[in-house]
């Protein structure tokens, strides 16, 4: 399929309309090399066209592959297949009692177009967690970006707090989805958030 | 004049053939024709439920691996070696899966397994698989204490070397659906129910545990049997705890059957399992009372992984049964696996395949713990552990007859 997009007006010619198809839209030059091409010996033109056609196919197989690759741009990757968090530490430990702490997150995207996040909660409804010092932010592919997210205690009540598994909730935003995700963490974040939450809802218990 | 035209025709017309001749041949990789040379067949294991309980899932394995071979042999991804699929139906049973396992450790042209899709089962299956030092990856196990050993909350330690899985854990998956269903269904009071299997009742475990952490209280528990069709009586237990959802562990063929008789008794409260229920024929056999039930899968959906298009296009498009929604694309990134292991064997053996069969199998398990490649499902390697490092999960619910992704997450467990 990629090999007969060049040949294509060769059929047209056929029918004598050759000239229109390629698009030579100048009557003057033709016409002179119409002239020219007549007075040509018979053996002389034959050996002309070979070598015109030639080039011309040699040309197609040359620039075949790099249609093929230019045929269909891949679309944008759905923006929670290329995003990923890693966590880096508290920003300092709570003080007590404290009902908020600041914590360091990398966050990449791996290919695709920007990727605008906003990180609109944590692991429990007792818990509210945002992004500083804006709500959101915009990380490009290859360009790992660090960000502080700030969770507070907004109430004790049900709260666990051993933090097994924390999360936070994240909107991702590019050209191709806006979608509603969750990052999980384990070890780490789980030990500093539960600090955190030990300080806010039991200061007496650590 | 009109000679000159004769030969430029002539002269395109060939030219056009020579480029159509190309086109195909970029299109088809250079084709599968008769040029086999001295090619060698090497077999890959398939074992699943692939007929009775469970079947639509494991169909799903069956021909997920299918594909795999198929595109590796088309694209003659190993040079001088055809594989070959050679599919084993363990009916969920552990000891046929065990048989089965035997089976393909003493086929003396297979290099690797792809399965099961029981967790139950894969416990009989890994030290048939250890003994014969031949590499087993799973696309659907989910219990945790087949990577990490059976202590694995307190102290991980790897059981077999040789066995390796691309979906992520119960661990993970029972914590993400607690989490949601307090967290985002406001559920507070639950009923949980398992099915006494490994998967099952591992996973209901997980989730009770995790739904009581984040607050949440577990009214009552209790078990069924594989394969009962009557739940009469744990519907009325359910009806008078006074639960606002159900979490069942195990697979679709039983909770199918709960959920339509809970609804049919009047209690209209969600039920909630895990990826043993993400099947087509839930739905199909629950009817109407599935609507708004919800399951957590492994992966995000496939309709969003650009590299599954294809996939899910050639599985429609030969017709094969099953369902591929819940492990297809899993499992042909673990026979995927496989066949990359053998190609680093082969590239490592000056282009020829090791003619000892016990060498061949020992590499490949090595190069498939050193797995790094863009699979279907995202990026596919292992950890220490043999886990997947693609650590995704979806939840999905049932709206107007179809699951529907209702949320998504990713696990960064370091």
């Amino acid at each position: 399929m990629t090999g007969t997009g060049p040949v294509e007006p060769v059929n047209s010619s056929e029918t004598g309309e050759s000239h229109d198809v390629i698009g030579v839209d100048s009557p003057r030059p033709t016409d002179r090399l119409r002239e020219r091409w007549s007075a040509l010996p018979p053996r002389t033109r034959t050996a002309a066209l070979l070598a015109l056609l030639t080039a011309a196919v040699a040309t197609g197989v040359l620039l075949a592959p790099h249609h093929h690759r230019t045929e269909r741009p891949e679309p944008a990757p759905w923006p929670a297949n290329v995003t990923a968090w890693h966590y880096l530490g508290p920003v300092s430990p709570p003080n007590s009692p404290a009902f908020a702490g600041r914590f360091r997150f990398a966050v990449t995207v791996g290919k695709g177009p920007p990727v605008t996040l906003e990180v609109t909660g944590a692991s429990s409804p007792g818990l509210r967690a945002r992004a500083l010092p804006e709500p959101d932010f915009t990380v490009r592919p290859g360009t790992p970006r660090r960000i502080t997210v700030q969770i507070s205690v907004s109430h004790c009540s049900g709260l666990p707090l051993n933090a097994d598994l924390p999360f936070l909730d994240v909107t991702l935003r590019n050209t191709r989805a806006i979608q509603r995700h969750s990052f999980i963490f384990g070890g780490a974040f789980s030990r500093d958030l539960s600090e955190l939450l030990h300080a806010a809802c039991a200061p007496t218990s650590s | 004049m009109r000679r000159s035209m004769v030969i430029l025709t002539s002269v395109l017309a060939t030219g056009a053939l020579t480029l159509t001749a190309c086109g195909s041949r970029d299109d088809n990789g250079g084709g599968d024709s008769g040029d086999n040379g001295d090619s060698k067949t090497l077999t890959i294991g398939v074992d699943a439920p692939l007929s009775g309980e469970n079947s639509t899932t494991g169909l799903g394995i069956q021909y997920g691996a299918q594909i795999a071979v198929d595109d590796a042999n088309k694209n003659k991804l190993v040079p001088g070696v055809t594989f070959k699929l050679k599919a084993l139906d363990d009916k969920a049973q552990p000891a046929t899966g065990q048989s089965n396992a035997t089976s393909i450790t003493g086929d003396k042209t297979a290099v690797g397994a792809v399965g099961p899709l029981n967790s139950g089962v894969a416990q009989t299956m890994q030290q048939v698989f250890a003994s014969a030092n031949m590499v087993q990856i799973s696309p659907a196990n989910t219990n945790p204490e087949l990577t990490q050993g059976k202590n694995w909350q307190t102290d991980k330690k790897r059981p077999y070397k040789t066995y390796f899985r691309t979906a992520t854990t119960d661990e993970l998956q029972g914590s993400f659906a607690a989490g949601y269903a307090y967290n985002k269904l406001k559920k507070k009071k639950v009923f949980v129910v398992d099915d006494k299997q490994t998967y099952g009742a591992g996973l209901a475990k997980i989730f009770a545990e995790q739904f009581k952490k984040v607050g949440g209280k577990v009214v009552q528990t209790d078990h069924v049997n594989t394969g009962t069709k009557d739940f009469g009586s744990l519907v009325t237990k359910i009806k008078n705890s006074g639960a606002d959802l159900l979490y069942y562990g195990g697979q679709y063929d039983e909770s199918a059957l709960i959920t339509k008789q809970l609804k049919d008794a009047g209690v209209k409260i969600p039920l909630f399992g895990g990826d043993g229920m993400f099947a087509s024929t839930y739905i199909e056999a629950a009817g109407a009372s599935s609507e708004g039930d919800l399951v957590t899968a492994i992966g995000v959906p496939a309709d969003t992984l650009p590299a599954a298009k294809t996939f899910i296009e050639t599985y429609k498009a030969k017709g094969y049964k099953g369902d591929y929604g819940a492990y297809g694309a899993y499992a042909y990134d673990a026979t995927t696996a496989i066949i990359k292991a053998v190609k680093a064997a082969v590239d490592a053996n000056d282009g020829k395949v090791p003619s000892d069969i016990n060498a061949l199998r020992s590499t490949v398990v090595d190069e498939v713990q050193k797995s790094d490649f863009e699979g279907l499902t995202g990026k596919v390697a292992f950890d220490q552990y043999g886990d997947t490092t693609n650590k995704q999960l979806t939840v999905y619910q049932v709206e107007k007859g179809e699951w529907k992704a209702v949320e998504t997450g990713t696990a960064e467990l370091n």
